[in-house]
């Protein structure tokens, strides 16, 4: 396996591994050892290299407004924080254990979804966060999305477990209908905020884990035929409301300017294009500390990476992301048993998903939706879901049935 | 199972592989492939500049003085990026500010709305970042009131701006042209090239126009990094400005003044006569040089009328025939036929071309029959048989009919083009076109006329372009001309032009050898171009207003040197009969212009050469134009008086009293001497200009010479010569002058 291959060239992990070996006799199961390290170390560059870009995004705004230059930098710090012990939370109890707290998960997931309807806040068109104090927001639907995964995986691994060894049963079409009775709720409500970008984060999760739970391949193209038929209706009979419709057509004409939605876009791209290959310096990008592009350190961060780091730091931007899912389907494929697999499977279709969108949005090839980048964007609720994710990435890798390193 | 769901798997890492590199792809494409289109997309976003406009420069006489200056006004200025950022967009401020400067809000606001595709002036279509000047000239009172209370009027300032001044008022206004703001059209062309900002004020007419380059300078740009709210973040470049050089004209102020004044008074003793003529031009050259000492028209408008932006009324005014077309130049943008001052042509071409004979004598009879048409002499004279020196003098036109005449015949008459005669020798427009005639003079102003001097192939060429219109007009006739008669006489000579206008007709051609006719047309400022090829033995120079382009600080940038632009094919034996029975005109008995100037001193012998033009309709024109003095030339000049009467009568006087003007007939000479200045006007160490070396000397003559660089008061322009201050100058503004000129606000 490549996974194991780059595990062993990767010199940080040598030298973990050099200085256990030195220490003490090295436990086989020891959890350091186990840990996917270059998972961890991707995620750890793409998190600084985060708070770097939004520090510089906001430091412009903080600036004229005679505010702190560095409080989204601490306030992005401080989640980071939180992330980092919701994820060591997340990874230390054993999955398996999470299986039987699944049903509460989900209820809370769904209770926090109808609360936001209530007491929620609208921000940029979408009814999707919940003010706390000190000048914090929960987004549910970003912890939602680590719920549904659960779920879908406990529906759809949950037989195996229970077959006679050696012979494994994929999910059958009552399963499917359970793990889609199970989704449409929470999307419903996320829908009613409205918030469709999180709901095709849900829709291609739980195609993504349907496709690997090895569930009939019908369930599989029906859904796809379905969800393009539905989407081209929404169109059609401009069910949308208008600005929704405007990011979702707008990507594919020419001439965005017309609009506030082509507006974001194209001085996203003229900010990216401005960097050229070695960018122009973090805290030196023009477009970025002349604040052309709204909203440039949750949804737009990318442009700041493409401005101010060039392609070399986009470029790497996107490479890191790879090795994150990369190593992520490795979990999948290594975790031995099928709800290992269909959690990693989730994670990795919800990062892939909100990645390319994110930043195929800011490249001007994507429709506008309001979706952060994985780790890299502001935001606290999407800080520690992500870190949940990562968590639970771990969880199932410390967990896993086959020992990597027994290759 | 485990390894279909490796597979699966497999197939997961491809897709989220290849999104991935979809992506590298596109950014590659863009920061990399398209950088360059949107490396100026980000620049022009965030890159704001503010202009400060550059000294322009001041436009000099031969003497220094100034013709075109600056001076400072109290301008009241609103700053849109403060004032919108007021409650209300700053509604408050302006309904303060309106009383205070005597307007309405609405006319306030007019002025600092933005110009745009469908917004139209007033308003502003300069840079949302400069302060948008609403009054200029305002009163100290006006401007304490705004600076006083500065709270009460944030994004208000009170600044002393420079605005182009016009010392001698509507002196030479046709030379020293106007300033006009830029248009969107000319930014886009030229904006780069040549320094254009939004709201630069560029030269649109006369000297202005032609030497914009060297007097406009190099705006100063302050480049500011704005962000997307305008606000500004930093200042990423400062170039100071730079001033404008100084243009030191040929003209001297006070040639100009005295030949507008008898252009003026010419006028007005016509219209005590009870004439209509109301437009009068006059040129005096250097014949040497070429150099334009004095070039007037009347009407003439005072040039401030365009400071700060023309009103449409003004412009209407200054445009309107029925004034006169002030804004219209007769000297060098008008023309009409030259009567006998032609005869200069015809001389020439007789003698160089027909063999006329120096030494023969020709008979002048008092009327010649042609072709069925009877040309006369002026005034039925008949001397008899005379020499062509008295043909000249006492200005006998059948004798040149006649040369004409036979030339047209010797080209085929009517048969043109056909059998024996394929290349007509056109004698007589090859000559007027050696002499500079038909084409411009490739004077330093724009606009210039080229006259029109039509031979056969010309003829054939605007009657493909005419007939049409000439044949409606025989068919429709002139609904339009009241009176019957002149209709039908118009409606004759279209059916004329109709059926046979293409023919080179005999009448036209004879009437050219005297000047008339509808085959020629000069303008004044061509006939001094020729006359000045006769007086100084056969050059045809290139008439220049500059002399020298001097940077502010002094350094001569540019001296403009005589351009020859022609040779008149006429031997240097000929020219001298030819000058000898000009000064006959005017000297000897029976000279039309003897009368003229029977009184002048021998001192200052002139020759030259009366015309009066016949105009359809109207009063004749009256021609003179002459050189003095006539051993060596050193002056032409030509005047010109439409609708008045002969030139001995009208034109000739105008000419005396230019030439008593600068020779001090009778009064102080303008270039004392005789000859205009050949140094040029010293700059000072602070900017200010002083006469030439030449004239301080002469100034301070018989005083301890003081170097007027030396500190003390420049020495005033007006003490130049002999006597005390001249009368027609004595409101001349001393030297000692603003000496900035900013292409400022409008």
């Amino acid at each position: 396996m490549t996974g194991p291959d780059a595990l062993r060239s990767s010199p940080v992990v040598l030298r973990g591994r050099f200085e256990q070996g030195r220490g003490r006799a090295v436990q086989r199961h020891s959890v350091p050892r186990r840990l996917d390290w270059l998972l961890l170390v991707a995620v750890a560059v793409l998190t600084v290299v985060g708070l770097l870009l939004v520090w510089s995004a906001t430091r412009p705004q903080e600036l004229t407004a005679g505010g702190d230059p560095r409080a989204f930098l601490k306030k992005d710090l401080i989640n980071l924080a939180v992330g980092l012990v919701l994820g060591c939370a997340v990874a230390a109890v054993d999955y398996r254990i999470l299986r039987a707290y699944a049903p509460f998960v989900y209820l809370v997931s769904l209770l926090a979804l109808m609360a936001v309807l209530v007491v929620g806040t609208t921000i940029n068109g979408a009814h999707s966060w919940i003010l706390l104090p000190a000048g914090f927001q929960l987004q549910p639907s970003e912890f939602a999305k680590v719920a549904l995964i659960v779920s879908l995986a406990v529906i759809l691994g949950a037989k195996h477990d229970d077959q006679r060894s050696g012979v494994r049963v994929t999910p059958g079409d009552r399963d499917v209908l359970a793990a889609l009775a199970l989704a449409v709720v929470p999307m419903g409500l996320i829908m009613l905020q409205p918030d469709f970008g999180t709901v095709m984060v849900f829709v291609f999760v739980i195609l993504g884990m349907l496709a690997v739970s090895g569930a009939p391949s019908r369930w599989v193209v029906g859904l796809i035929i379905c969800g393009v038929l539905f989407g081209g209706a929404i169109l059609q009979f401009h069910m949308l409301k208008p600005y929704q419709e405007a990011r979702l057509t707008e990507f594919v004409k020419s001439n965005r300017n017309t609009t506030s939605t082509g507006y974001n876009v194209d001085q996203a791209m003229t900010a990216i294009a401005n960097g050229g290959f070695t960018g122009r310096g973090l805290f030196h990008g023009q477009q970025t500390q002349g604040q052309f592009v709204p909203e440039q350190q949750t949804d737009f961060v990318f442009s700041v990476a493409g401005e101010e780091l060039g392609y070399v730091g986009a470029g790497g931007i996107i490479l890191l992301l790879g090795v994150v899912m990369w190593r992520a389907l490795s979990i999948a494929a290594d975790a031995g048993e099928p709800f290992g697999t269909l959690i990693a499977t989730g994670v990795v279709c919800w990062f892939a998903f909100q990645s390319f969108v994110n930043i195929g949005m800011t490249l001007g090839i994507m429709p506008v939706t309001g979706l952060p980048l994985p780790f890299v964007s502001y935001g606290g609720s999407a800080m520690f879901a992500n870190m949940m994710g990562v968590g639970l990435l771990q969880n199932v890798r410390l967990r896993s049935r086959t020992d990597p390193h027994a290759l | 199972m485990t390894d279909r769901l490796g597979l699966r798997v497999v197939v997961l890492r491809v897709l989220v592989v290849s999104l991935l590199i979809a992506l590298g792809g596109r950014l590659w494409y863009l920061q990399i492939l398209s950088g360059d289109h949107y490396r100026k997309v980000a620049e022009s976003n965030r890159v704001r500049e503010v202009v400060t406009p550059a000294t322009r420069g001041m436009v000099l006489d031969d003497d220094g003085r100034a013709l075109v200056r600056n001076r400072t006004s109290l301008v009241i200025s609103v700053d849109r990026s403060v004032v919108d950022r007021q409650p209300h967009a700053g509604r408050a401020v302006l309904s303060r500010l309106a009383p205070v400067l005597g307007m309405s809000l609405g006319e306030l606001q007019q002025r600092i709305r933005f110009c745009t595709a469908t917004v139209k002036p007033p308003c502003w279509n300069g840079s949302p970042y400069q302060p948008i000047p609403v009054a200029t000239d305002v009163t100290d009172e006006q401007a304490l009131s705004v600076i006083e209370h500065a709270d009460t009027f944030p994004g208000v300032s009170a600044d002393l701006q420079a605005v182009s001044q016009y010392p001698y008022g509507e002196l030479a206004s046709h030379e020293l042209g106007y300033l006009a703001p830029v248009t969107q059209d000319e930014i886009d062309k030229y904006g780069k090239q040549r320094g254009y900002h939004q709201n630069s004020l560029v030269g649109a007419a006369g000297l202005e126009d032609t030497y914009d380059s060297y007097l406009r300078g190099a705006d100063g740009v302050k480049k500011l990094e704005v962000d997307r709210f305008g606000r500004v973040v930093n200042v990423a470049a400062t170039t100071p400005p730079t001033s404008g050089d100084n243009l030191v004209l040929n003209l001297d102020a006070k040639v100009q003044k005295a030949t507008e004044q008898a252009l003026a008074n010419q006028l007005s003793v016509l219209r005590s006569q009870g004439k209509s003529a109301a437009t009068a031009s006059a040129v005096v050259l250097n014949a040497r040089t070429g150099g334009v000492v004095a070039m007037a028209s009347l009407p003439n408008y005072d040039p401030s009328v365009f400071t700060g932006g023309i009103s449409e009324k003004d412009y209407r005014a200054l445009t309107d025939p029925a004034n006169g077309i002030p804004l219209l130049s007769r000297a060098y943008q008008g023309a009409g036929a030259p009567g006998s001052t032609f005869k200069i042509v015809s001389f020439s071409t007789a003698v160089t071309k027909m063999h006329a004979d120096l030494n023969g004598t020709y008979g002048c009879p008092s009327t010649l029959q042609i072709g069925g048409q009877t040309f006369h002499n002026f005034e039925g004279e008949a001397p008899g048989d005379v020499s062509l020196h008295e043909a000249i003098v006492v200005s006998c036109d059948t004798i040149f009919d006649t040369f004409a005449y036979d030339a047209w015949l010797a080209d085929g008459g009517l048969r043109q083009g056909t059998a024996a005669r394929a290349k007509a020798n056109e004698y007589f427009t090859t000559m007027a076109k050696a002499f500079g005639f038909g084409r411009q003079t490739g004077l330093d102003l724009p606009g210039e006329t080229s006259g029109s001097v039509v031979d056969r192939a010309d003829a054939t060429k605007i009657w493909d372009q005419l007939k049409g219109s000439y044949c409606r007009r025989a068919k429709n006739g002139y609904p339009e001309v009241k009176d019957p008669a002149t209709a039908e006489r118009y409606r004759e000579y279209a059916q004329e032009a109709c059926t046979s206008g293409y023919l080179y007709n005999g009448g036209a051609a004879t009437m050219f050898g005297i000047g008339q006719g509808q085959y020629l047309s000069v303008s004044p400022l061509q006939l001094a171009v020729a006359y000045a090829a006769v007086a100084n033995g056969g050059t045809v120079l290139k008439p220049q207003l500059a002399k020298a382009i001097v940077s502010a600080d002094g350094k001569v940038v540019k001296t403009l040197k005589p351009v020859v632009t022609g040779h008149l094919p006429v031997s240097p034996q000929t020219l001298g009969y030819l000058r000898d029975a000009l000064h006959g005109v005017a000297s000897e008995p029976g000279g039309t212009a003897t009368g003229v100037f029977s009184d002048f001193p021998p001192t200052v012998p002139v020759a030259g050469k009366t015309g009066t033009a016949e105009v359809e309709g109207k009063s004749d024109t009256s021609w003179f134009a002459s050189f003095a003095p006539v051993n060596n030339p050193q002056y032409v000049i030509v005047a010109s008086i439409p609708d008045a009467g002969q030139g001995a009568t009208f034109a000739a006087p105008v000419v005396k009293e230019i030439y008593q003007s600068i020779y001090g007939i009778g009064q102080s000479a303008a270039f004392p001497g005789g000859t205009p200045p050949a140094a040029l006007p010293r700059t000072n160490p602070d900017g200010s200009i002083s006469p030439p070396a030449s004239i301080a000397a002469r100034a301070t003559a018989g005083r301890v010479a003081v170097p007027a660089t030396s500190g003390g008061a420049p020495v005033p322009a007006s003490s130049g010569g002999t006597g005390g201050p001249v009368s027609a100058l004595a409101a001349e503004p001393p030297l000692r002058a603003v000496t900035t000129r900013l292409g400022g606000p409008r």
